[in-house]
């Protein structure tokens, strides 16, 4: 028995607490239908784009600033964000409910709505592959 | 019985901070536009709660826990006769709620203690998400004091809200308070505002 649910453990463990970038983008990607190809200069168009919603959290990069590689700050606090991009931060993109829990909140208050999985994956996809 | 002075006024104006803080600060939990609100609501919070253990030890006879926190067997007795329909009347608090209070001070410390390390960016996600539990079980305890605080009103006829605000309850002459002690309130004040201040830095 126990071999068995060693295995077992060895195959579902990896798609719940190894997740990386490439997982997400993949996974949004799919939820966004056939076709679909996520697309970093859109990704960071969206980073950048004034959505109007909240004066002082006016984008993301109003807090996350133009360069996913560099730290933030909070335009509200004034708090010091560690940087997104999972090459400088590899916390970053790693956990799936810490993910989901943040584009839950930020798109809320940022975008006004919730983000469409082609909006995330887009997202990571510029994210991930900042320089 | 007769109704007399039984609260003073840092335990009243005290009680109603902590609820308008709790409130403000649940509300604004899961925004960044009202991150500095929430801070400073807590940080209030925290400062409201450690006056109140405070006054728990120094303050007028009723506002202190030697005065109303008594064995769990004294809070089953209290319930179980409430459900009969015949319960005691305690002069301060009665025992059931003593724990209400209890496990609200000891939330509310808790919920500082995960909350202000959060904030400074040094605890980690587990710790906010740690944090997010506390909270929660602060507000299912304070739905219990609600509910408690209806059915005990009902069960006594007396409007409990309102002696929270008048400090008048229903008690023999001899158990009322001798002052108010209005002298503590800028201590309270004092308190709360730079407990929001130095928790929000």
């Amino acid at each position: 028995m126990r071999p068995y649910l060693l295995l077992l453990g060895l195959a579902v463990a990896p798609s719940l607490w190894a997740a990386g970038p490439a997982q997400f983008i993949a996974e949004y990607s799919a939820q966004a239908g056939a076709g679909f190809t996520a697309d970093a200069a859109r990704g960071k168009a969206f980073a950048g784009k004034n959505w109007g919603v909240s004066e002082k959290l006016s984008s993301c990069t109003a807090c996350h600033t133009e360069n996913p590689r560099n730290p933030g700050r909070h335009a509200v606090t004034g708090k010091t964000i560690q940087p997104l991009s999972p090459a400088v931060n590899p916390e970053r993109f790693s956990d799936p409910a810490k993910v989901e829990k943040w584009f839950k909140r930020n798109c809320k208050e940022v975008v006004g709505r919730a983000c469409s999985p082609a909006e995330k994956a887009d997202f990571i996809q510029f994210v991930a592959g900042a320089q | 019985m007769e109704r007399v002075l039984v609260w003073d006024w840092p335990t009243r104006i005290g009680h109603w901070l902590m609820a308008l803080a709790f409130l403000v600060a649940y509300l604004t939990g899961e925004s960044e536009e009202w991150r500095l609100v929430h801070v400073w609501a807590g940080g209030a919070l925290a400062g409201l709660v450690a006056f109140r253990l405070f006054w728990g030890l120094v303050g007028t006879r009723h506002a202190r826990f030697a005065d109303f926190v008594r064995a769990p067997k004294a809070a089953w007795h209290y319930l179980t006769g409430l459900a009969g329909g015949r319960a005691e009347h305690y002069t301060g608090h009665n025992p059931a709620g003593a724990y209400a209070i209890l496990a609200l001070l000891g939330l509310g410390l808790a919920a500082a203690a995960t909350g202000w390390p959060t904030y400074q960016d040094i605890g980690g996600e587990w710790l906010e998400e740690l944090h997010e539990g506390v909270v929660n079980a602060m507000l299912a305890v304070v739905v219990v004091h609600l509910a408690g605080v209806l059915v005990g009103s009902l069960a006594h006829r007396e409007n409990l809200p309102r002696a929270m605000v008048t400090g008048l309850k229903l008690g023999r002459r001899d158990e009322a308070i001798a002052g108010a002690a209005l002298w503590a309130v800028p201590l309270l004040l004092v308190l709360a505002l730079s407990c929001a201040w130095w928790l929000s830095l």
